[in-house]
């Protein structure tokens, strides 16, 4: 097991190489270049932009700003200089990392203690009423996108006299230290951010549950555990739930990639600060090194998400063994 | 009667008088404002704005960023700065100056006891180098190097003694004083990022970047950095050593704290904004009707409008030099521009697409400019697709196989592409009633969007054939003459006659009648001290303009701000314009 993961590991330095080339690749592919944004601005020359290309190194050939980049993580673990806001990269990252963290953390959270047993029981129940009302929410909640959703419980809210129309914290608050006055207002903005991103992924996993659920119930050693008599708690907690759940632990691996590029429209709507944003616009205005460090990010966590997940089925289903 | 006197002074002073003006008291009031609805104030309150971005740093040469301009703007001053309601240059940081007869030196003498916010004087150092050091340096990223240099000699930055500053010029520039509005900055803090205290040219730039110690950034405004939480936040303090009081001595700003809230999304500003917790808004004209709505229906706020002074115009113009050789004749002809204009429709754009809240623009001058602008409504024209037929059916561009388009050459349709920007609010709803009127005078126009962030680098390209954008109108013409002086950095809808270098003459053989009327006119204007003869050279460039419509003005948007009642003395936010900022009169009722 423990070779089998350090193999993994290892194996994952040259996939990101790999993906951080294609990325760069692609990045410096957009038309335009970084200082084109502020050529609307009078204060700025054609002289300014060529003294900015000198000083950030963009005037020399991309393979030279690739290796230079390359070679600053390998030996500085340095992930370059944001170029639009004037300080490394890595500081801009740890900024807002915690935020986001504590948002995902949360969501994931509240989607999964709603969905699990919502799915087990309309897998359960099947054809009853409360079921059926459980799947149609189901269907809307997957039909309407997470920002929408913000946007029509932050009309809700406007409409009822509330204040807390985005972002985590009123403005008195904001900078304010903690309290338990300032844990209550954060909670008070943090509901809508949660169901609004929660309730997708509810939808989904619910239906995710319920089929797995199904597709276990009508397998043989279901059959013969309830045959034999078992009492049902035990046919349902021991051996379908547990079986069942497998596909779920590869689904929760795979959301770890989410912590960046999934919840970049409901920020910008709600005001969150997350990164989702930050890669949006160091894309859009070609900060390079941000990008690449957001997006090798995302990669990152995709591969480690997939080992966990792989070492968690191994944990949780007898029948997966690595040598 | 202070304020009088100091007015005559700066009057005498701007038309050239060598007068030397005797110290007045410190701190300049600020009077005179009641046509604008300005009333005297108290003390108090917190007021909260939005920013659409984090600052990107907190060092105003050092990125160009209009959300850090906006903090800026409440955190430094210049020597100059604008009045509220005439746009006309008066005393800021300098109590007076004056100007030599020749036109070249401008000695301007500093505030007495006047303070940074963290108790130190403002002295001629400071001055000079802020000047010298920051934005003269060529390597400050927004710093205004090439402004300073006047047909390629250096402008010299002098201290003559500790309140007294010269600035002498290789030769005169009457636009010269608008300059002086840029941010002074304290040397006492800045001097170690500078190449004086031994840093690299560059090193400015890295001054106080976003996360700096609030207490490092020291100004001479009306307000002083307290705290920012990145994304979510900037808080500033109300500046106790500030130089302005108002007209009962009371000193300024009322506001005890200023907050800029960090919010992305127009929706979500309006949502906070109607939510109580931003206190003032500038607003589009699509989002007018909403707020208007509401504000009638008795919600606590106001929505104001003015109209601007800056601010872009949008305008259309057609590439004189299209990839297309037979477009690029059409397009160069003026009976073809001027056929076309007969077929915009202003009116419509204006009640549609701003909801009636624009004027008709002037010609590279704002009509509100009363200074500069002359009248050229009438060389605007009228909405007439008819008269537009008939101009061009006499040019022989005809429909000849009734297809509904004309042909340009046999077999060949006036057909071209309209780059517009597709990420904004008013673009593709003009370029959609451009298009459908074009159509009904027989002219086929496509489509063709791109971000708003690329337009002037896709004009400067050269690769588009008609183009939808928009440039500012400023106070002084002399601001814009890289835009409307043909040859001019940004003069990109005949980018034949761009220099070889920059700063070099530009290609003059290429050059229309007119076009080497306006760029004499550009020239002289830019050295003439009398001011009645630059008015007449900037009366006939306008003339000229509107009657060759190197590009074709469309409307002059008005401003639209929506502020809560709870606050008084609000004058509409111009945004990022150093030297103009009303803020410091708001008041919490």
């Amino acid at each position: 097991m423990l070779t089998y993961t350090l193999r993994r590991l290892l194996g994952m330095i040259p996939t990101l190489l790999v993906i951080s080339a294609v990325c760069f690749t692609v990045i410096k592919l957009q038309p335009g270049s970084f200082t084109d944004q502020y050529l609307e601005d009078p204060r700025f020359t054609r002289e300014t932009a060529a003294a900015i290309s000198r000083q950030l190194g963009l005037d020399q050939p991309a393979i030279v700003q690739y290796g230079r980049w390359v070679w600053g993580v390998i030996t500085r673990f340095d992930f370059g200089y944001s170029f639009l806001q004037n300080r490394p990269v890595v500081s801009v990252i740890g900024d807002l990392l915690g935020w986001t963290v504590f948002i995902s953390l949360i969501t994931l959270l509240f989607t999964w203690i709603i969905a699990v047993p919502l799915g087990l029981y309309t897998a359960f129940n099947r054809h009853g009423f409360a079921a059926s009302v459980a799947n149609f929410l189901g269907y809307v909640g997957l039909a309407i996108p997470d920002f929408l959703a913000a946007l029509l419980l932050v009309a809700l809210v406007l409409q009822f006299g509330g204040t807390n129309v985005g972002g985590l914290f009123s403005p008195d608050y904001i900078d304010a230290p903690w309290s338990w006055a300032r844990v209550l207002d954060l909670l008070n903005h943090l509901w809508i951010p949660v169901l609004a991103i929660g309730l997708e992924g509810v939808a989904g996993l619910m239906r995710q549950m319920r089929a797995s659920t199904l597709d276990v119930l009508s397998q043989d050693y279901i059959r013969t555990a309830r045959a034999k008599g078992l009492p049902q708690n035990r046919v349902i907690w021991h051996h379908a739930v547990r079986n069942a759940i497998n596909p779920l632990i590869t689904l929760a691996g795979l959301s770890l990639p989410t912590l960046i590029s999934g919840t970049i429209i409901i920020s910008i709507v709600l005001n969150l600060p997350t990164i989702g944003p930050l890669l949006y616009d160091s894309l859009v205005n070609k900060d390079q090194y941000t990008a690449l460090t957001l997006l090798m990010l995302s990669a990152f966590l995709l591969l480690v998400g997939n080992l966990l997940a792989d070492l968690a089925l191994a944990w949780a289903d007898p029948r997966v063994r690595y040598g | 009667m202070l304020d009088r006197r100091t007015l005559a002074l700066v009057t005498l002073a701007l038309v050239g008088g060598a007068l030397s003006g005797t110290a007045q008291a410190a701190p300049k009031k600020v009077t005179g404002y009641g046509n604008l609805g300005i009333t005297d104030g108290k003390p108090g309150g917190t007021y909260t704005l939005v920013l659409g971005d984090s600052p990107q740093s907190l060092n105003y040469y050092g990125v160009i960023d209009n959300n850090l301009g906006l903090i800026a703007q409440q955190l430094f001053d210049g020597l100059v700065e604008f009045n509220y309601a005439t746009y006309k240059v008066e005393p800021a940081l300098a109590e007076s100056w004056t100007v030599s007869p020749d036109g070249k030196t401008y000695t301007f003498k500093l505030r007495q006891g006047a303070k940074w916010s963290d108790g130190q004087p403002v002295t001629a150092d400071d001055v000079v180098f802020t000047y010298e050091q920051i934005i003269m340096n060529p390597e400050a990223r927004a710093g205004d190097a090439a402004n300073f240099k006047l047909d390629g000699k250096q402008v010299e930055v002098k201290k003559v003694n500790p309140s007294t500053v010269q600035f002498v010029l290789p030769r005169p520039s009457p636009a010269f004083l608008l300059q002086m509005r840029s941010f002074v900055m304290p040397k006492h803090k800045l001097v170690k990022f500078s190449q004086e205290g031994g840093a690299k040219a560059a090193d400015i730039n890295n001054a106080w970047p976003s996360n700096v110690s609030p207490s490092e950034v020291v100004g001479t405004g009306p307000f002083k950095l307290a705290s920012y939480t990145p994304g979510q936040k900037v808080t500033l303090t109300k500046n106790p050593n500030y130089w302005k009081v108002d007209g009962k001595g009371t000193q300024l700003p009322y506001l005890n704290q200023l907050e800029f809230l960090i919010i992305r999304d127009p929706q979500a500003q309006v949502a906070q904004f109607l939510a109580g917790n931003v206190d003032q808004l500038n607003i589009t004209g699509a989002q007018f009707p909403d707020l208007k709505g509401r504000e009638v229906a008795g919600a606590p706020f106001k929505v104001m409008r003015s109209t601007a002074l800056f601010g872009s115009p949008p305008f259309v113009a057609y590439n004189f030099d299209a990839k297309d050789a037979a477009l690029a004749k059409v397009f160069g002809d003026v009976r073809f521009r001027r056929a076309m204009q007969s077929a915009l429709n202003r009116e419509r754009i204006i009640d549609t697409v701003y909801n009636g809240l624009a004027g008709l623009p002037g010609h590279g001058v704002a009509p509100v400019n009363k200074e500069w602008y002359a009248n050229t409504t009438k060389q605007l024209g009228a909405f007439d697709l008819k008269a537009a037929g008939a101009a061009l059916d006499a040019l022989g561009l005809k429909d000849t196989n009734g297809d509904g388009i004309r042909e340009i050459s046999r077999g060949k349709n006036l057909e071209f592409d309209l780059t517009y920007a597709t990420d904004s609010s008013v673009y593709p709803a003009i370029a959609t009633i451009i298009q459908n009127d074009f159509a009904k005078a027989g002219v086929k126009v496509n489509l063709k969007g791109i971000l708003a962030k690329n337009l002037l680098s896709t004009g400067q390209s050269g690769d588009w054939e008609m183009i939808l954008h928009a440039f500012g109108d400023q106070p002084d013409p002399e601001l814009r003459k890289p835009i409307w002086q043909p040859g001019g950095a940004l003069y990109y809808w005949h980018r034949s006659l761009q220099p070889a270098q920059d700063g070099g003459t530009p290609n003059m053989a290429r050059m229309a009648p007119w076009e080497r009327q306006v760029y004499t006119i550009f020239n002289d204007a830019a050295t003439t001290t009398d001011r009645s003869k630059r008015k007449a050279l900037y009366t006939r460039w306008q003339l000229l303009f509107a009657q060759n419509l190197p590009v074709t003005p469309l409307a002059k948007p008005e401003n639209i701000g929506a502020i809560s009642n709870k606050y008084g003395n609000y004058i509409y936010n111009l945004g990022v314009i150093p030297g103009y900022n009303p803020v410091p009169l708001i008041y919490q009722k």
